[in-house]
């Protein structure tokens, strides 16, 4: 499982995220009232994924391990690189 | 040359006119997707032989070209004028490249600069500005990257193309991923997501289906990107960003404008090398160009080992006046007339295999002959006379049907001359501005090599004619009632043994009074004998020698080449030609040639001592007419058959041969017909049906009213005549 959510009600997302984690994903982002998102391991994400995160505008936990995604998408998701 | 690229020469002529052709059908029909399969397998597997024979740059120029189409084929790119006009430019530069390895043996060595110079032509394609752009996709890109040069400028500064991608709804469930395809983009510099449509609650989101946009700013130009796109759902639209108005001028700038994007990069440890190979680059184009000094110029400032700024600056200077050349030669060529003349034919198997069964027939025949030369030998007079006769049967069967096999051989359809004109009327009708269209009808119609070779320099100054002079331009059309488009109608059919063509088109017509007044100004003929002309004639005075009613030289006629070449080069076949008008209508010059020059089934008559031919199909049937039954009508003479009256001539006075008087109480009459037209010719004595391969007419013969000549058995010239020149 590439996408859990863990006891301390953290969304994990980890190695390559494809499209049929979005599913869960959506799932679980709609079971916490205030999502928050750790990609920190996250190495791939597929837009179907990164379209969710868009919307639900969770708190990111990151960088990404992925400079792709650290670079380009992460300022977008609303966490600095750094954040 | 070796069989080899014999072969590919041969095969690679084939497959640019087959795309050709399906390119012209598929911007016809947009929705044929058989024709843009067929444009792409011809560009496929012109690129695979290209590979064959090792010429890099011509695989390189269809390679572009193929993905171009691969796209449109995959319904990611629509089929635009414009992307056909690409293709068909990348074929002609196949078609010159074909021209010198067929002279040399070699792909030229400078290919790779025309191979650069047909990439650069699609990436500008890839990067259409506004134009094509749909407005929604301009708005959204243009209001993009208001914000976004905003917020960097410097990131805007290096960019030079941004990107607008929206994939389709349902790209996910094509097992697309759309932002995977930014992860590996050459050169990417910037990335945003925007969602599309109104906003979800997050609730009713579909997780699976795709509502971004995707804007990015790369520094590399778009035909380099381009290929990050293939075969993706949805659309992506290309901004240029920096000049690209200049850039769509001159090819040769954009390749300079790269050279210095290389020069400017980061000077790393690969850095001498890339500035070798750019400078390099740039020699080649400006050499290319012509301008040799500016290419040692700048070879001697990169041997003088000089800091890059200079060569930059050299560059700059290059770039720009390779701008102020493309701005002063507004595209000046002109689509070359390809070379009619079929290098080689391709015939089918079985008519060659007709005559390798003929062969072996004729080898049986030769040892029957020898058989009957020893009979012969013996003395044995009483069965030799039975046996040639049996064997003259054979012969004669045998030669017949070689004739007919040979002749076969070197019959070809119309559709290899025809072909070439849609590309060329598109052609014309881009140049001139007039929207046209060429309807072609009986493609399939065969006729002899020669004549079918020889149409094309004809009608191609017909077709020019009609484009330029015929067709009116759009407003001009509008103001008449007219539909906007002009249509050219190409029509060939077999009339009897002749060929008939036909060029319609819905143009204005000839105005005659004008005609009449240039040939006065011209001295075609004096005042009162054109002002004497009937309409008819009066039309027929556009073929007379140098004339010409546009002193306006337009790039298609007009080059001094009236419609007098016309007439000559049919005549010279053995044709006819005239022009028929309707003010306002149109015209339609039709043409008459006869379906071979070689081969004509001829009924032998005597007349005045000679022998002559008369070509069997216009014979209709041959009739005994009681001298008393002939009334004389002037000094001609009539008859009637079959209750129509029919003009009466006597073929021996007709052809100036001595008359003999007239013996027989009947006149012994061949009833022919040409044109509709039934007349008589009374003739001494009917001979037999021989089918003659003909020898034209040289030189002082040249202008009888014969056919050609052959040999009789007997040694004796048989004289075929030609009906259509006897003044009936």
């Amino acid at each position: 499982m590439t996408v859990r959510l863990d006891a301390d009600g953290i969304i994990h997302l980890d190695a390559v995220c494809g499209i049929e984690d979005a599913e869960a994903l959506l799932r679980h982002l709609l079971a916490v009232p205030a999502p928050r998102v750790d990609w920190r391991s996250c190495t791939q994400a597929h837009t179907a994924v990164i379209q969710l995160l868009l919307v639900a505008r969770p708190c990111m936990d990151g960088p990404p391990k992925d400079s792709f995604l650290a670079r380009h998408v992460a300022p977008l998701l609303g966490t600095a690189a750094s954040g | 040359m070796n069989e080899f690229i014999e072969q590919f020469l041969i095969e690679a002529r084939e497959l640019v006119e087959q795309g050709t052709v399906e390119l012209l059908a598929a911007e016809e029909r947009p929705r044929d997707t058989a024709a843009i399969d067929g444009a792409f397998r011809a560009f496929h597997t012109l690129k695979g032989s290209a590979g064959i024979i090792d010429f890099a740059a011509m695989a390189s120029a269809l390679h572009v070209a193929e993905d171009a189409l691969s796209d449109v084929r995959s319904g990611t790119q629509p089929i635009t004028a414009e992307l056909i006009s690409h293709c068909l430019s990348c074929l002609d530069q196949v078609t010159q490249w074909l021209d010198v390895i067929e002279q040399t043996g070699e792909p030229p060595a400078d290919a790779h600069l025309a191979a650069e110079a047909v990439v650069a032509l699609f990436a500008q394609a890839a990067a259409p500005p506004e134009v094509a752009t749909p407005v929604e996709a301009a708005s959204i890109l243009d209001a993009w990257l208001e914000t976004f040069s905003a917020a960097h400028p410097d990131l805007l500064a290096a960019g030079r193309t941004a990107l607008l991608y929206r994939p389709d709804e349902d790209s996910f469930f094509r097992g697309e991923d759309p932002l995977a395809r930014f992860r590996d983009l050459p050169g990417l510099l910037a990335l945003d997501l925007i969602p599309r449509g109104a906003p979800v609650p997050l609730a009713e989101i579909d997780p699976f289906s795709c509502r971004l946009s995707i804007l990015a700013v790369s520094s590399e130009p778009a035909s380099v990107l381009a290929p990050s796109f293939s075969g993706l759902s949805g659309q992506v639209d290309w901004r240029a960003l920096g000049a690209p108005a200049a850039i769509a001028a001159a090819p040769s700038a954009q390749l300079l404008e790269e050279q210095i994007a290389l020069l400017r990069g980061a000077q790393d440890e690969g850095f001498f090398g890339r500035k070798a190979a750019a400078v390099r680059a740039a020699v080649n184009v400006l050499r290319a160009e012509g301008r040799d000094a500016e290419a040692r110029k700048l070879d001697a400032l990169n041997e003088s080992r000089a800091d890059v700024s200079p060569l930059i600056d050299a560059l700059r200077r290059a770039t720009s006046t390779a701008l102020e050349h493309a701005t002063e030669e507004p595209a000046a060529s002109e689509p070359a007339a390809p070379d009619i003349a079929a290098r080689s034919l391709r015939v089918d198997v079985e008519r060659i295999d007709a005559l390798v069964r003929l062969t072996g027939e004729f080898t049986v025949l030769k040892h029957a002959i020898g058989h009957a030369v020893a009979t012969a030998e013996r003395g044995d007079t009483q069965s030799l006379g039975p046996l040639l006769k049996a064997q003259y049967g054979v012969l004669d069967r045998l030669v017949s049907d070689l004739q007919h096999a040979v002749l076969n051989i070197r019959v070809l359809p119309l559709r290899h001359v025809f072909q070439r004109f849609p590309r060329l009327v598109r052609d014309m009708s881009e140049k001139l501005g007039k929207p046209m269209r060429l309807v072609i009808e009986g493609e399939e119609t065969e006729a002899d090599k020669t004549i079918v070779e020889a149409l094309f320099e004809p009608l191609l100054h017909i077709l020019r004619n009609a484009a330029d002079h015929g067709i009116e331009p759009a407003q001009d059309r509008a103001a008449v009632g007219k539909p906007g488009t002009g249509v050219v109608i190409l029509r060939a059919r077999r009339d009897g043994d002749r060929l008939a063509i036909d060029i319609e088109d819905d143009g204005r017509g000839i105005d005659t009074a004008r005609l009449r007044s240039v040939a006065v100004e011209r001295g075609v003929a004096s005042a009162a004998a054109i002002a004497a002309l009937t309409e008819d004639d009066a039309i027929d005075l556009i073929f007379a020698p140098g004339f010409s009613t546009r002193s306006e030289v337009t790039g298609f006629s007009g080059r001094g080449v009236g419609m007098d070449a016309v007439r000559t080069a049919v005549e010279r076949l053995g044709g006819s030609v005239k022009l028929e008008s309707r003010p306002g209508h149109g015209s339609i010059v039709r043409m008459t040639l006869p379906f071979t020059i070689m081969r004509t089934d001829v009924m032998t008559v005597e007349a005045g001592g000679q022998v002559l031919g008369i070509p069997l199909d216009t014979v209709v049937e041959t009739v005994r007419v009681p001298r008393a039954a002939l009334s004389k009508i002037g000094a001609a003479q009539a008859f009637t058959w079959r209750n129509r009256t029919v003009p009466l001539l006597n073929l021996s006075s007709a052809m100036d041969l001595s008359t003999a008087s007239p013996s027989s109480s009947d006149a012994l009459v061949v009833i022919v017909v040409l044109a509709g037209q039934y007349s008589g010719l009374e003739v001494e004595r009917l001979g037999e049906r021989l089918a003659v391969m003909l020898r034209p007419m040289e030189g002082l013969l040249a202008g009888l009213p014969c056919a050609g000549t052959t040999l009789l058995g007997d040694g004796r010239i048989l004289i075929v005549l030609d009906l259509h020149e006897l003044q009936l």
